[in-house]
């Protein structure tokens, strides 16, 4: 008589008690971005330097490293914001979903409207709520279903049943939280594939922190998300790849740049780094 | 002296030169007033001027000023806000032709208006042709007071913050929608306020107007392209008149102008304050 | 707030009662192959023990991973570690069932003495009433039933005692006294694993009052 044959439980159902996918899981996925020896200068100061990665669907990848590592000159380099700035030259190459995002034929205002992004400071329009998300989809020429619109990108941003009762008043008027909740909304009004979040908590409050960042849990099922933060706790709590920059010497001495140090699944990044400079860093000791 | 006197003093000597500034200017007021309540009637507006002063009127120069202020207006604030447009959003600002067209602008702002008559009269007048008519008076102050319009607006669009222009042109908007539909209507309370008051500088200037032309003594109502006076000019003329009764005309239309003049402040005032930005 | 972070909680603490299941089947697996004297079963438990360590092994993983990426803290902190400390002691007593399970097997071949195996069975249902008790207050957070356990390993003791005292008053053949013996380590396996849901009793308390007592001396 065997009575441990077959155990009641199927143990490989509980498998991996796995908290966050693993590395092989998220390298399987389509690459939404594949960058190779990017660099980015500044009217020739360079401030970014051989970096090479990929950015995988329907992920959080956040951007951790200390200030002046380049982390948000970096994701300007995803909705090409960086032509907006007089002497700005990017190097390497950088590809959306296969075509070169830099290609001659390509329109910047048609990335950014594919890549939205949203700001460290809440930067919501002096308009009404409703004007401030309708932006977008205004500018673009979509007229119809902009009442539709509208609600779904609030409800996509959980704001709706905060400010449903009052689309026509000032932006303005709202919360910090509530307008950085706002922003993203707008973002989310295009219908775009990738959102840029360029330390969208640091302005916040716990609470409203805590918000944003379940938010962005909620949207990795539709959208690719990039968040630059400098809280490595953020990172550690909400991403599922992590990408830790660092400054280096220029080659030549002078001056210094930033570059990617390590590239992984968060748990590993936070659990077993591979270089001794993210170790430095996530443990604090950094400095 | 102890910092106690010291601060005293200034409060003291502060408070002289406010006593200086605004007794001077309630008394100008006050013999203005009382010396020109007595002309204030219907009559002003309505008659035009005549030897008789019980008969005569400022009308046809408070009408020409209206003209003036709306060509003026139509004129001014296009070409004063494209021009502040191209240069706070589109100009490279290292450039060398741009910087000579900011140096340019200054200056001119502190050109005397009578510069301006003698241009105008050369070649606007006579140049191109147009003759001593209300339009050419409304193109020159038109050039007075565009260097004001311009340094306005161009405040104005500044005091947009970079995060608007950073965040619409995110959300996939062109240079010119972003400009058109964010700084614009932000910066309009600014452009507004600006031009209102270089209107109401505009509207008391004399010597460029006498200088090309202005008539002095004008008994129709004036068109667009035909002869004028303004309302500076009408009491200029009045107040060389020896009859005391035309002083009296002088002195109620002086009111008329101040009147017309702080209206059009108090109304820069009211839309700088209702619809200033709080960012 | 934080819903997959409490999703996380949550699953270790449901995979820590899973490890427990499997747990008590090992135990109640070995005291059938005991009195069957069945060497299959016996087999069969000793090669399960890989699962059950498995388990453990991969509980360990989820830990490290939930405090690096969450940094529990306050009684998130506390049933994380009071769940670590758990999977450790039923790991321990999936080892117990293992020595069970040798033995016997050892022994096979031996003439068993009956009151001396029920007494073994009294000991073993007693424990496996324990370890389940001590999981569900776990569970419950119920601090004094997990209190309560001690006088159940009260019993076992006592059960204990009456065993060792019968060996050694057997008088009998080279080949009984040597399953006697082996015996006594069974018993003192099973005593053990008393022991052991008592310590996950303390873990209870643990969590609901933050504060950690032994729940007897070690005198006894």
């Amino acid at each position: 008589m065997t009575q441990m044959e077959t155990p009641s439980i199927d143990s490989s159902r509980i498998a991996e008690i796995s908290l966050s996918s693993s590395r092989e899981e998220i390298e399987r996925r389509e690459q939404v971005f594949t960058v190779e020896d990017l660099g980015v200068a500044y009217s020739g100061n360079v401030a970014l330097a051989g970096v090479t990665m990929n950015v995988y669907a329907n992920t959080v990848t956040a951007f951790i490293g200390p200030s002046g590592c380049g982390k948000s000159t970096y994701i300007r380099c995803f909705n090409r914001m960086n032509d907006l700035i007089v002497g700005a030259a990017v190097t390497g190459s950088v590809r959306y979903h296969a075509s070169d995002l830099y290609g001659r034929e390509v329109d910047p205002v048609e990335v950014r409207r594919r890549v939205g992004m949203v700001f460290q400071k809440p930067n919501p329009f002096p308009k009404s709520i409703f004007d401030n998300v309708a932006f977008g989809p205004r500018v673009l020429g979509w007229k119809k279903g902009l009442d539709e619109r509208v609600e779904q990108s609030l409800r996509q941003a959980a704001l709706w049943d905060e400010v449903k009762d009052r689309l026509s008043e000032s932006a303005l008027g709202l919360s910090g939280g509530q307008q950085q909740r706002l922003c993203i909304a707008r973002a989310l009004a295009t219908e775009p594939d990738v959102i840029l979040m360029d330390e969208p908590a640091s302005a916040l409050d716990p609470i409203a922190t805590g918000r944003i960042e379940d938010l962005m849990h909620d949207l990795k099922r539709e959208y690719t998300i990039v968040v630059v933060t400098h809280n490595m706790q953020q990172a550690a709590r909400v991403a599922d790849m992590t990408a830790f920059f660092s400054v280096d010497m220029h080659e030549d001495g002078r001056g210094r740049h930033g570059v990617l140090v390590e590239y992984d699944a968060t748990t590993k990044i936070f659990t077993q780094p591979a270089d001794r400079r993210t170790e430095d860093y996530v443990t604090g000791r950094f400095g | 002296m102890s910092r106690q006197w010291q601060s005293r003093l200034f409060v003291g000597a502060m408070i002289l030169s406010l006593a200086v500034s605004f007794g001077t200017l309630g008394w100008l007021l006050a013999t203005t007033l009382i010396q020109g309540l007595p002309g204030i009637s219907w009559q002003l507006f309505t008659a035009p001027p005549s030897t008789v002063p019980e008969e005569a009127g400022a009308r046809p120069a408070i009408l020409a000023t209206v003209y003036l202020a709306v060509a003026l207006l139509a004129m001014c604030v296009p070409v004063g806000v494209a021009t502040a447009i191209y240069l706070e959003e589109y100009a490279h600002k290292e450039r060398w032709y741009n910087r000579l067209l900011e140096v340019n602008i200054q200056n001119l702002a502190a050109v005397p208006a009578i510069v301006y008559g003698i241009l105008g009269l050369a070649f606007i007048v006579r140049g191109i042709g147009v003759g001593r008519v209300l339009f050419a008076g409304a193109l020159i102050l038109t050039l007075v007071v565009l260097p004001t319009v311009i340094i306005a607006s161009r405040e104005a669009i500044r005091a947009v913050p970079d995060s608007i222009r950073q965040g619409g042109l995110a959300l996939g908007a062109t240079k010119w929608q972003m400009i058109w539909r964010q700084v614009l209507p932000a910066s309009i309370p600014g452009i507004a306020t600006g031009s209102i008051l270089a209107l109401s500088r505009a509207v008391g200037e004399t010597a460029p107007l006498l200088l090309i032309g202005a008539l002095q003594y004008v008994a129709f109502d004036p068109t667009l392209f035909g002869a004028f006076t303004a309302l500076p000019v009408q009491i200029y003329t009045w107040v060389k008149l020896p009859d005391p009764a035309f002083q009296t005309l002088a002195a109620a239309a002086i009111i008329v102008l101040l009147v017309i003049v702080i209206g059009m402040n108090a109304l820069a005032i009211f839309v700088r304050n209702r619809y200033r930005q709080r960012w | 707030m934080r819903v997959e972070y409490q999703q996380s909680l949550d699953m270790i603490e449901a995979s820590l009662q899973e490890q427990g299941a499997l747990v008590l089947r090992a135990v109640r697996g070995a005291m059938n192959a005991l009195e069957a004297q069945d060497i299959e079963l016996c087999d069969e438990v000793i090669a399960f023990d890989d699962e059950i360590d498995d388990r453990y092994h991969r509980m360990e993983k989820s830990i490290e991973e939930l405090l690096a990426l969450q940094a529990p803290v306050a009684a998130d902190l506390r049933l994380v570690l009071a769940v670590l400390h758990n999977s450790i002691h039923l790991e321990r007593i999936g080892d117990h069932a293992v020595t069970i399970a040798k033995l016997t097997k050892l022994t096979a071949a031996f003439e068993p003495r009956h009151d001396l195996v029920e007494g073994l069975r009294e000991m073993a249902d007693r424990a496996e009433e324990m370890v389940r008790a001590a999981l569900d207050a776990f569970a419950t957070r119920d601090v004094a039933r997990a209190r309560s356990l001690v006088e159940l390993d009260e019993l076992i003791d006592r059960t204990n005692r009456r065993v060792v005292g019968t060996v050694l008053s057997m008088a009998a053949s080279p080949e009984q006294q040597e399953w006697g013996m082996r015996m006594i380590i069974v018993a003192r396996s099973l005593e053990r694993i008393g022991d052991k849901a008592v310590d996950i009793g303390e873990q209870t308390e643990f969590v609901a009052t933050g504060e950690f007592h032994e729940f007897s001396d070690a005198s006894h």
